[in-house]
């Protein structure tokens, strides 16, 4: 009975987190609303992606596409069928969101099933590929607004209903790499000739993985169209894929806790860019130059630099400490010059900033931020310095 | 009823004629082994009986089954199973994981459960880390059970891979040079492990090996293949003496 007091537990305390924040950002105008909805459905993307991507290793990158497909299959049905609707907001919304995982499935079994058979680089391709022929061909079906898109009305977004679509879309991965059957994904992903030689059927594994990937991102999608109020081909292009696949990567990728952390960071980021003010020229130029120094110091001290790890933390906090203030003197040396005196809109800037943000993540810690990790306690207990459990010496 | 039995198996590729009419049976409880200079077909052997390769003619059947030409996968649940030549663990899997999978193939809870965490899942995967864990003692490596596999030795490795093959609880082993790479007190080891599966887990084994004295002492019977066809086959004593098997290792005296 203790299983199922956790298990009710731990379902209450995500619904009360998910309330919670539904009242927090409300209290803070539509707007951020809005932002908390996205965000909410960008982690439902990246995770989701992951188990395709991370856990079982098939490299997709049309993950947009059946984020789409779950839009529109949202979009007709509350266009057809919202007006006779009336109960509460929330059931609709459930119901949508069945309706987009289960169009989003279907698509991602007639693209799941040719296509798994690839590996790699080739796999990749196909994927981009189908996914390329979705947005196409809806963007030239009349009945679906072609190009122009259309209304879906009414625009309901609740955040808490995003949210819990999220924190399932985690469970559901989490659950599953704490069973046996996750095990069989990860072999797959390890080697696909010694998991069928163990009697794992590997095409059936990367496809269940595929559909399962593909119904969250169609049930986000769902939500999607309902939150924005309208949906058009433009807003599903690869750009969104590659996004939703820099997340993966940049979190780690296999990692779920990763995707989720890095799924927010790179959302908020850019649009947290948005409010940013006039900028020296010559103060962007200096911190230019600063953050190269940085990073290259960082660089050889990961390489070369062999003593114990507290140093070599004091030391590499001081290089930063350093660069920050060799950028500010190169600032004020810099704006002597006549030619760098003007200034620039932050708002500019947002997707210089993000690209380097990246650039920067992936030279440091090219294994994503949390790498193969996931967020538990003992983990947090071992980053706080505590000695995990004793390994066990290797040695034949 | 042989347990396994090769019937003018054959296989090309392109113009090469990796097995050719290879020809042998496996009685249940034999220790059989497989031998063979290098390029002889052998591991195209192992191949085309676990399903990796569909043979071009001839026929394999298992417990009068025919299998030729069945996926990997289901020849695994047909109770086939077998270790790699060039060691193919789940590198980024703990040593228990490992294991843990070859053991999966008799799983009842659906996929459902999994996802949804439920108790019959849960207490599926512990039995099977338990049962994972009576194998590991078999071979040693319970020590080791948390470590990732990729940073076992390499004969532990030999030895894991066993290990995840009897997990599928096969009828018959299929060993790739199960000794390649181990040191002679290893190979002492491994030659009491391997009879040891076959006396007490019940398994009929046929392994390759290049190491002669290994294969002499513990295998009751041989076949050598060479150029894909199958020149010799006896027991040991019959083998060593073999003219065929001596021109083919030595080459032919002038």
């Amino acid at each position: 009975m203790k299983f199922w007091g956790v298990r009710f537990g731990s379902i209450a305390a995500a619904v009360l987190g998910a309330l919670l924040l539904q009242g927090v950002a409300g209290h803070f105008g539509d707007f951020i609303v809005h932002l908390v909805v996205l965000a909410g459905l960008y982690v439902t993307l990246a995770v989701s992606l992951n188990l395709i991507n991370g856990i079982t290793g098939q490299f997709s990158i049309g993950h947009a596409a059946f984020y789409q497909v779950g839009a529109y299959s949202a979009g007709y049905l509350a266009t057809r069928f919202h007006p006779k609707f009336h109960g509460p907001e929330t059931i609709w919304l459930v119901i949508v969101m069945a309706a987009g995982a289960l169009g989003a499935c279907i698509a991602g079994l007639i693209v799941g099933l040719p296509s798994l058979r690839l590996k790699g680089d080739y796999l990749a391709i196909v994927t981009l590929g189908f996914g390329e022929i979705i947005r196409i061909v809806v963007q030239n079906q009349d009945a679906l607004g072609a190009s122009y898109g259309f209304t879906v009305a009414p625009r309901i977004q609740i955040v808490s209903v995003v949210w819990l679509l999220a924190i399932l879309c985690i469970a559901v991965c989490r659950n599953l790499l704490k069973s046996a059957h996750g095990l069989t994904f990860l072999a797959v992903r390890e080697d696909e000739v010694a998991s069928s030689a163990m009697g794992v059927n590997v095409t059936r594994t990367k496809v269940t993985a595929f559909i399962i990937g593909s119904a969250f991102a169609g049930a986000a999608g769902a939500l999607y169209a309902h939150a924005q109020a309208f949906i058009s081909p433009s807003l599903f292009t690869m750009d969104v894929s590659f996004i939703i696949v820099t997340m993966v990567v940049l979190g780690g990728t296999g990692s779920i806790t990763g995707s989720a952390v890095a799924a927010v960071i790179l959302f908020y980021l850019p649009e947290k860019m948005r409010d940013l003010s006039e900028i020296q020229n010559s103060k962007i130029l200096g911190f230019s130059i600063g953050l190269i120094l940085v990073i290259v110091f960082i660089r050889q001290m990961m390489e070369k630099y062999h003593g114990p790890k507290a140093t070599k933390g004091w030391i590499i906090t001081g290089g930063v400490v350093g660069g920050v203030v060799i950028s500010y003197i190169l600032a004020a040396i810099l704006h002597a010059i006549p030619a760098l005196q003007g200034v620039t809109e932050g708002s500019k800037l947002r997707m210089v900033v993000f690209a380097v943000t990246l650039i920067v993540l992936m030279l440091l810690r090219p294994q994503g931020i949390f790498a193969h990790h996931e967020f538990s306690l003992s983990w947090v207990a071992k980053l706080f310095g505590k000695k995990d459990v004793p390994r066990v010496e290797v040695s034949a | 009823m042989s347990l396994l039995q090769l019937d003018q198996a054959t296989i090309r590729f392109g113009g090469l004629v990796a097995v050719n009419a290879v020809t042998f049976k496996l009685e249940k409880g034999d220790l059989f082994g497989l031998i063979g200079p290098n390029g002889a077909g052998k591991t195209t052997c192992f191949n085309i009986i676990t399903g990796v390769y569909k043979p071009t003619s001839g026929e394999i059947s298992f417990n009068g089954k025919v299998i030729s030409g069945t996926p990997a996968n289901k020849i695994a649940n047909l109770g086939i199973a077998r270790t790699f030549q060039n060691i193919r663990l789940f590198k980024s899997l703990s040593v228990l994981e490992n294991v843990v999978v070859g053991g999966f193939l008799r799983h009842k809870t659906p996929l459902f459960s999994a996802l949804s965490y439920l108790p019959s899942a849960i207490k599926e995967t512990e039995s099977l880390k338990a049962e994972a864990m009576e194998l590991l003692k078999v071979v040693n490596l319970d020590h080791v059970a948390n470590v990732r596999s990729a940073d076992l030795s390499y004969g532990m490795q030999r030895r894991l891979e066993i290990a995840r093959a009897m997990a599928t609880q096969p009828k018959l082993l299929l060993l790739d040079e199960p000794a390649a790479g181990m040191n002679p007190m290893e190979k002492e080891e491994l030659n009491v492990m391997v009879r040891k599966i076959r006396d007490e887990h019940g398994m009929t084994v046929l392994l390759i090996e290049h190491d002669m004295r290994f294969v002499m002492s513990l295998c009751e019977r041989i076949v050598v293949l060479d150029h894909g066809e199958e020149i010799a086959h006896g027991p040991p004593a019959e083998i060593r003496n073999d003219p065929k098997v001596i021109a083919a290792y030595l080459g032919e005296a002038v």
